[in-house]
């Protein structure tokens, strides 16, 4: 019963894993992973020493930590405002629609975004057009595109992320709100110094995981939603590699790149939990 | 308890803020769905905003005639419930051994399959090994590469582990093998945490683009997202398939936007029948980490 599962991790995840020592040698398609010229670090210094992916490894960095810090702490206020709503109607309504644009694609994101933002006719625009009589291109300047590819990843994601939150916040003992009250703490003294540190282990483990996830910003969202007068900030590792790698057939110099990827995210995902362990709250 | 001022305050913000954020996760959807039932010349003279002007199908009539969208409807289908089958299958023979205390070296297996969520080789080599395997351009390079997710199995395997032992100790009394035990016992009483990973997997096999992308060069067996995703990109995949008779009553906001809600039908038929198993799953599966 085993069997088939191993195969699995063994073909399709250990394999590629080994599959990384293209990195090292000259791929070509003749002589196979195997056969191919060995030429050490001379991707790595090929990669280091380009204006362009040293670019591209800014613009990734630059996404994907912008997106955490906007992103981490947005499911955690939705989870304690969901938590103070006493009206079970009323919370259940929000939460089955919050939780919605997790399951949709990136394309139909994209979709509804650039609708949303387009220069004619879209909704936010025509808003903008009444208050400062014209359109402003959302989605061609620098600045505001990276507003919305941010905004549309909290978006997506922040209530789906907010249920485990919840679940954290049940495990509260009330009667620790009732003392509080008592004592007449107000309601925001009462979500500072019972909520948030009733919900510390959970809030250091997501930090942890999202910290594997540093280096890699989503290829769907950012192909989606990236064009041309937006290159410049927009292009990542992800979409790097897909167009130098697959369609430039360049395997060594992206499979390098990848490689370069996956070691920060090891690193980042260990030092968070040695950080965290700091404070006796580790991972493992 | 009677509420303070403060607490009053604090409750009617709390509540203006959530319709706020839900209202803005619906308006947007909305938006679509008047676009697409909209008339051609009230969507080009932007007159449409939450609610259809000169109502019309004829959005949906260019599209499910002038374009291939109904065979990428039906291949979107057969990757989703043949993928999501086969994922449940394999996910369930990885997470049911690994739940058992009698499984020796379980948990080398854990730590290792573990390890392959924080490194991984990537998509060139994966690509690579794909390739060697004569995948390109079949189905199988869509279903094999991600046959397990292991967050999925962790989630499926703590819910396993926290069965009773006791019920499965009285059915091997009783002369119940193993997989019996799986199948009578263990799988009816994980029915909340299958059909989470159930609808996990359904929705991304639905949802799947990049490896559509990289894996099928024939445009005959695009899926729905790959398909939408080019019309969006150029409307001259739209005009190639539409008729030029139609071209007229049609435009491509409405087609897009029509496009878009075939796409969301099925998700949103689903979602609400699985919203109760999987708030329930997703929690289970965190409290244990």
């Amino acid at each position: 019963m085993f069997v088939p599962v191993l195969l699995f991790y063994l073909i399709f995840r250990y394999a590629p894993i080994g599959g990384l020592v293209i990195a090292f040698k000259d791929y070509n398609f003749y002589d196979g992973i195997l056969n191919s010229p060995w030429v050490g670090f001379h991707y790595f210094d090929v990669l280091f020493q380009d204006a362009r992916t040293l670019e591209i490894i800014r613009n990734t960095l630059v996404l994907s930590l912008l997106s955490l810090l906007v992103g981490f702490p947005i499911p955690i206020i939705l989870a304690i405002m969901l938590n103070e709503v006493r009206n079970m109607a009323f919370k259940r309504t929000v939460q089955t629609i919050v939780y919605m644009p997790h399951f949709l694609s990136w394309v139909i994101i994209a979709m509804l975004v650039s609708t949303a933002f387009a220069m004619e006719n879209g909704m936010v625009n025509r808003i903008v057009e009444g208050i400062t009589g014209q359109a402003y291109p959302f989605m061609y300047e620098k600045m505001s595109w990276v507003a919305i590819f941010i905004g549309s990843g909290v978006w997506k994601d922040m209530g789906f992320n907010a249920i485990i939150y919840l679940a954290a916040l049940a495990g509260i003992n009330p009667s620790l709100y009732e003392a509080a009250g008592m004592d007449g703490a107000s309601k925001m003294r009462q979500i500072w110094h019972i909520t948030l540190p009733g919900i510390r282990p959970t809030i250091i483990l997501l930090m942890i995981l999202s910290m594997g996830r540093v280096m890699e910003v989503g290829f769907d969202q950012v192909f989606m939603l990236q064009n041309s007068n937006v290159n410049q900030i927009a292009d990542v590792i992800s979409t790097y590699i897909y167009r130098i790698g697959l369609q430039g057939a360049q395997f060594s110099l992206t499979t390098a790149m990848g490689l370069f990827e996956s070691l920060v995210a090891f690193i980042l995902v260990f030092s968070a939990n040695y950080i965290a362990r700091k404070f006796g709250e580790g991972l493992w | 308890m009677r509420d303070s001022r403060g607490e009053k305050l604090f409750y009617i913000f709390n509540y203006v803020l959530l319709a706020l954020i839900s209202l803005s996760c619906i308006l947007p959807l909305l938006n679509v769905v008047a676009l697409s039932l909209s008339g051609a010349d009230a969507v080009v003279s932007g007159r449409v905003t939450l609610w259809p002007v000169d109502f019309s199908f004829s959005s949906f009539k260019s599209l499910f005639t002038g374009t291939p969208i109904m065979r990428s409807f039906w291949n979107s289908l057969q990757i989703t419930l043949i993928g999501t089958g086969l994922s449940m299958l394999v996910t369930i023979m990885a997470a049911y051994p690994l739940s058992r205390r009698q499984f020796y070296s379980r948990r080398f297996f854990t730590m290792a399959m573990v390890f392959t969520m924080i490194f991984n080789g990537g998509l060139i080599p994966t690509y690579l090994v794909v390739q060697n395997l004569g995948l390109v351009n079949s189905y199988g390079a869509l279903w094999l590469p991600g046959l397990v997710s292991t967050y999925n199995m962790l989630l499926m395997r703590s819910a396993f582990e926290q069965l009773p032992g006791e019920v499965d100790e009285a059915a091997k009394i009783d002369g119940c093998g193993e997989v019996g035990i799986l199948m009578r016992i263990v799988l009816p009483l994980s029915k909340p945490m299958l059909a989470t990973l159930a609808l996990f997997y359904g929705v991304g096999y639905w949802n799947s683009f990049m490896s559509v992308m990289i894996y099928i060069n024939d445009t005959a067996k695009y899926n729905m997202t790959v398909l939408v995703q080019n019309m969006i990109k150029s409307t001259s995949v739209i005009q190639d398939f539409a008729d030029p008779t139609m071209m007229a009553s049609m435009t491509p906001e409405g087609i897009r936007s029509a496009a878009v809600i075939v796409m969301i039908v099925p998700i949103l038929a689903v979602y609400p029948l699985l919203q109760k198993y999987f708030v329930k799953g997703v929690m289970l599966g965190s409290i244990k980490g």
